[in-house]
């Protein structure tokens, strides 16, 4: 390093990206910087650096509690921040519809208690509108009707991703200690929970993202039941709504 | 990861919508408490490091401006003063030892985002871990505890022009290794 007029300066310029200088060098320094181009680019590349470094620590999860813990002392926070829609004539069911549904109920689904991290990982892929898109335009994605005297909507399904959508017109809200269960039907009749909703108030539609531990090659159908909040570990309750694959 | 989702979320974020805060928890919350417990060293104190980061990302998403850089960035910054400020609270002594880091933990963490990106940070993981121990000390005590370069020359006894060659030497070699890419 030439020795000149930046020289004390420039030896201080990585411990001031970390942090480490006392005051009065600190002080000198940015005066310094003040008037010095060269010296500002050295200082650019080394708060690039030590910015990095601080992903340079393995990553660690913490307890499952604290989600909850920093959650109950969130103050002032909306549950339900969705936007409304606004249902105009010209706008129909069709594709567009499921797009903007699904868009706006993926968040929920990083809530449902019931998913594995796994899967939650998984949704949070198809957060952005361009996936979810993808996912209607793929050509292997299913659209079955759902087989209902009082319900109507549609059930997406893509087996080579594992992913679905459950979507359903002016789903009855529930009581309180109630809720909808969705099961998943094995040939043999074996059912397993793949997670419980409440309808939205005010929403036209009800749209649950479903991504089950094995792929959908080991069920046969879906089905909703009634079941007291919280869910239960078979179903107990009425069934309001079945698809055959 | 997709960094213009973060921004849109922490934009939801700065409306109050609880939904978009718990999905950028999910995402970013073991990068936070990696470093907090780096830091800090005990899990206790860590997460609550991690709780006084996340709360201060709720009050303060307004701040968070996408042109000044990543939003991770952003969150990690607060982490670490928040984890240094508990530090010179506690009066603790510094972790001179590096006992909480083997490279095993790497194998099965989440979220480590796109190959590229993953590779770059292990690069630069390894390269502190493979600094001069004499070199890498002076960076555990300045980066991630905080300290003053005449902090430390006290701490380790070391005459203050030692530290700063030694700050200096490990902050080249690092820049070395993070500019190959
Ligand atoms: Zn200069």
């Amino acid at each position: 390093m030439v020795r000149n007029e930046h020289s004390p300066y420039l030896e201080n310029i990585a411990a001031y990206a970390v942090g480490a200088l006392d005051a009065e060098e600190i002080a000198a320094l940015e005066s310094h910087l003040q008037t010095c181009a060269s010296c500002r680019t050295e200082l650019a590349e080394y708060r690039l650096l030590s910015e990095s470094m601080l992903t340079a620590v393995p990553p660690r999860q913490p307890s499952v509690a604290l989600r909850n813990r920093i959650q109950s002392r969130l103050p002032g926070a909306r549950k339900d921040a969705r936007p409304r829609w606004n249902w105009s004539p010209g706008f129909t069911a069709g594709a567009l519809a499921f797009v903007v549904l699904l868009a706006l109920n993926v968040y929920s689904v990083s809530q449902m208690r019931a998913l594995q991290l796994q899967q939650t990982q998984l949704a949070r892929q198809y957060q952005s509108g361009q996936t979810v898109l993808a996912m209607l335009s793929y050509p292997a994605t299913e659209r079955l009707p759902i087989a209902s005297e009082s319900l109507a909507g549609s059930f997406l399904l893509d087996k080579d991703r594992n992913l679905a959508a459950l979507i359903v017109w002016k789903m009855p809200q529930l009581p309180e200690d109630q809720t909808y269960q969705i099961w998943l039907i094995a040939p043999q009749g074996d059912r397993t929970s793949a997670g419980i909703f409440r309808p939205e108030d005010g929403q036209a539609y009800t749209t649950q993202i479903i991504f089950p531990k094995q792929g959908f090659s080991n069920y046969v159908g879906i089905g909703v039941t009634v079941e007291p909040a919280g869910g239960s570990d078979q179903p107990t309750g009425e069934r309001v709504l079945k698809v055959d694959f | 990861m997709d960094h213009s989702d973060d921004i849109d979320l922490v934009g939801r974020v700065a409306k109050g919508d609880e939904r978009a805060f718990l999905a950028l928890y999910d995402r970013h919350v073991s990068r936070v408490y990696g470093l907090t417990l780096h830091i800090l060293g005990e899990p206790m104190l860590a997460e609550e490091a991690t709780q006084d980061t996340f709360l201060k990302l709720w009050s303060r998403a307004r701040q968070y401006l996408a042109e000044r850089g990543p939003f991770l960035s952003w969150l990690l910054t607060i982490a670490r003063r928040v984890a240094i400020d508990r530090v010179r609270l506690e009066s603790r002594r510094p972790v001179l030892t590096d006992a909480n880091d083997p490279e095993d933990v790497w194998q099965n963490t989440p979220d480590l985002g796109t190959v590229s990106e993953e590779t770059r940070w292990r690069s630069l993981h390894f390269a502190v871990q493979s600094l001069h121990p004499d070199q890498r000390r002076v960076i555990e005590l300045a980066y991630y505890q905080g300290m003053s370069q005449s902090q430390i020359a006290e701490v380790l006894g070391w005459p203050l022009g030692t530290v700063k060659t030694r700050l200096r030497a490990a902050m080249e070699n690092l820049r070395e290794v993070w500019n190959e890419k």
